[in-house]
């Protein structure tokens, strides 16, 4: 912890009552927006997968898997948490420590982050200050230290304003991927990191932990790209289904997230053999890239695009809040600590295609991604989804919508706030790129 | 033709409601009629079709309850028509409005019944539709079939719209039906007010009054403002000839030769609307009745 007597540098000092008060009424509002969300998650599949049922309850950000992590807590276990898909999970699972990814869903406190940063800043960034000021996420709160990788400029001055409240520990990623420097310096990243989880935790990552850690991700890659391969043919599952089931990766236990996972996916084989289809097959087939969209208020996009007239389903993201989390296995050829080292900070670095990078060819790792994904996925249509306030990527727009124009596919640039307010001026922009890849049958 | 209320002289604002009838179309209980129901944020068109041709409309203000609105601008259509809502084989709902449409068999967004209704207007040359609303604008590129090839749509403001010149009228006090023209009067086109935010734009307005500007020089200056943020939308979308411009907005000659004087590229000639041709404010209702008579077909074949 944090010692309080030193001055805050961002976070302002507010009244405890105060605190309470707002805390209360953002998680009264939260839980009744992870009540409904649910609801209508299960009222789009009038047969949902029974499996399904599992990650409704561990979508509860306030119920039971906080207080699983709460009494791992107390029985000496370390929570790490952290703010960006580069930090390496397994070292943290190796130390015997938690993992949880803190970023932050929640419309109504990014209006708090407004009181430290301006409005124009990304409100992902704005929403999870103002998270930590009225201490609402479970999961930030029970972090004994956070990771930051120091992505994009909100990740960067993010990652200052909360160590006011938390120990803290930046990791520098380079921004050109592709060169031999790059990774030499990033491993060094991952190799100080380790040091820094080992002196935290007490407890030295040894090779047969590590081992397991990386198997315990081998495994969960396994059964993540098995659902995604299950989303390849006619609908057998809802997109916003298996988003969550994608995102609560994050936050859930590894081990019983890959049974849970593996379970729905058998019952899902069934439905293919079955062609029990979860929407017509000719419905319109959307693909999803852009700004992380983070659970619970956060829901607005996938909850419109499968819920208008005419109805889409989302059958794949390119969002690391998505499939990035969990699609690219560590290679490992020899289990020595070198080499695992080695694996995981080729794996965190190169596999990624988050727009903060560039290369000699530009990001073409995630214009590659989007290809790929449209051809085998069988895409019709790509929402390319930004929030304001987001330059990454919406910059790197131009050139996506070049490579999809390429290649005949429509993408839609969709900008939004975190906010309610724009949903019926959203839900035309959905409904007419929706018609419009439909129109060729309908009218 | 022409029927509906005066518009009042206090209120600069109000621009007229009327219904048309297109004389020489005869119906019968055989014929495919269709309607067209489009409650946007300013204005609530309806237009009915028989066997997709255009029968006859009614343009109305929109009231605080969408519903009414809709029932309102359709008994306008149906007017002195002889027909009843239950002669209408199929009506789609569109516009900001279009899922509280009560009798609408099908919602379909403005962005595609523009689209359609431009093409039924101006003919399959048609590639770039500007759809400037009460409160939105849309610029939609369309195949030769007006099918929506792509769309961009401005931000959730009232900047450069419909309700922003309703608002200029007023603080000029100038009839909104004259707008367009007394904008094109200036000597020398002005350079454009800063912002069209209307609430930023309204002060910067009242600013060049004192400094002793001529209500026409603001004009024009707030008009040039908002036909810049339009032709840069279009130019966003990729401009494709032929263009057209449809909504209220397509009535404003202010807004329309700036644009054109901007891109460098001729609009499609607007139709005579005043006497006997079609009306670009209606184009959203007419693409509604065109994509009802479609799925109306659609629904019989199977």
């Amino acid at each position: 912890m944090k010692n309080k007597s030193v001055e805050n540098k961002y976070l302002p000092e507010v009244p405890r009552k105060e605190i309470d008060e707002l805390k209360n009424t953002v998680k009264t509002a939260s839980q009744k927006i992870i009540a409904d969300n649910i609801a209508r998650m299960k009222k789009a599949d009038s047969h949902r997968p029974e499996a399904m049922k599992y990650f409704d309850d561990i979508a509860d950000l306030f119920g039971q898997r906080q207080e699983e992590i709460q009494a791992e807590k107390e029985k000496g276990k370390k929570v790490i948490g952290y703010l960006c898909l580069f930090a390496p999970t397994e070292l943290i699972m190796a130390a015997d420590a938690i993992p949880v990814r803190v970023n932050s869903g929640w419309y109504d406190t990014s209006k708090l982050g407004d009181r430290i940063v301006p409005v124009e800043v990304c409100p992902v960034i704005r929403s999870t200050i103002g998270a930590k000021m009225i201490e609402l996420s479970p999961f930030l709160e029970k972090s004994d230290a956070l990771i930051s990788v120091l992505t994009c400029d909100g990740m960067t001055k993010l990652s200052e304003i909360l160590g006011d409240a938390k120990t803290i520990w930046g990791m520098n990623i380079p921004r050109i991927k592709d060169s031999t420097q790059s990774l030499r310096f990033w491993s060094d990243e991952i190799k100080h990191m380790k040091d820094q989880i080992e002196k935290f935790t007490g407890n030295k990552i040894t090779r047969k932990s590590l081992k397991e850690a990386i198997e315990v991700s081998h495994r969960a890659t396994k059964a993540f790209r098995r659902l995604q391969e299950l989303r390849k043919g006619p609908p057998v599952i809802m997109g916003r289904d298996a988003m969550l089931v994608n995102q609560a990766y994050v936050w859930d236990d590894k081990v019983r997230w890959t049974e849970k996972t593996e379970a729905l996916c058998d019952e899902l084989d069934k439905r293919v053999a079955n062609k029990d289809w979860v929407c017509p097959p000719d419905t319109p087939r959307v693909m999803v890239t852009g700004t992380p969209m983070f659970w619970p208020d956060n829901w607005k996009l996938p909850t419109l695009v499968e819920e208008a007239s005419p109805k889409g389903i989302i059958v794949a993201d390119e969002q690391c809040s998505g499939e990035r989390i969990l699609n690219d296995p560590i290679g490992v050829d020899e289990w020595s600590m070198d080499d695992m080292l080695k694996a995981i900070s080729e794996r965190y670095l190169m596999a990624s295609t988050c727009p903060c990078f560039t290369s000699e060819d530009g990001n073409e790792d995630r214009i590659n991604w989007l290809l790929n994904k449209v051809k085998e996925w069988n895409i019709q249509g790509v929402i390319y989804y930004v929030v304001r306030g987001c330059m990454l990527y919406a910059m790197e727009y131009t050139r996506v919508k070049k490579a999809l124009d390429k290649i005949n596919v429509p993408v839609y640039y969709l900008d939004t706030e975190y906010t309610r307010e724009d949903v019926g001026q959203m839900k035309t922009r959905v409904e007419a790129f929706l018609e419009m890849l439909t129109a060729r049958v309908d009218f | 033709m022409m029927s509906g209320s005066d518009p009042s002289k206090e209120e600069f604002w109000r621009w007229q409601e009327y219904h048309r009838i297109v004389p020489d179309i005869k119906w019968s209980s055989k014929d495919v009629i269709t309607a067209g129901v489009d409650v946007g944020s300013v204005g609530s068109k309806a237009a009915v079709m028989v066997n997709g041709k255009a029968y006859s409309w009614g343009i109305t203000r929109t009231g605080a309850n969408s519903p009414e609105s809709a029932n309102k601008a359709l008994d306008y259509a149906l007017k002195d028509t002889g027909l009843k809502v239950s002669d209408l084989k199929f009506i789609v709902g569109t516009g900001y409005g279009r899922v509280n449409v009560p009798m609408a068999n099908k919602a379909i967004t403005e962005i595609a019944c523009h689209a359609k209704g431009a093409n039924y207007i101006w003919g399959p040359s048609v590639r770039t539709v500007l759809d400037v609303g009460g409160q939105d604008i849309k610029a939609i590129k369309i195949d030769e079939t007006g099918r929506v090839v792509s769309f961009l749509m401005n931000d959730k403001c009232a900047a450069g719209t419909g309700r922003g010149m309703e608002v200029f009228a007023d603080l000029l006090q100038i009839p909104i039906e004259d707008i367009g023209e007394i904008s094109l009067t200036v000597e020398k086109e002005p350079e454009p007010v800063s912002c069209t935010c209307v609430a930023f734009a309204k002060t910067e307005a009242m600013g060049l009054l004192r400094k002793g500007w001529s209500k026409e020089k603001v004009l024009a200056a707030y008009t040039r403002a908002m036909a810049v943020r339009m032709a840069n939308l279009i130019n966003r979308v990729g401009l494709e000839r032929e263009l057209v411009v449809t909504g209220g907005q397509s009535k404003n000659r202010g807004i329309v030769s700036r644009i054109e004087t901007i891109l460098g590229v001729k609009c499609l000639p607007m139709p005579n609307w005043r006497e006997d041709g079609l009306d670009p404010m209606v184009a959203g209702a007419l693409g509604a009745a065109l994509i009802g008579k479609a799925l109306y077909e659609k629904a019989q074949k199977t």
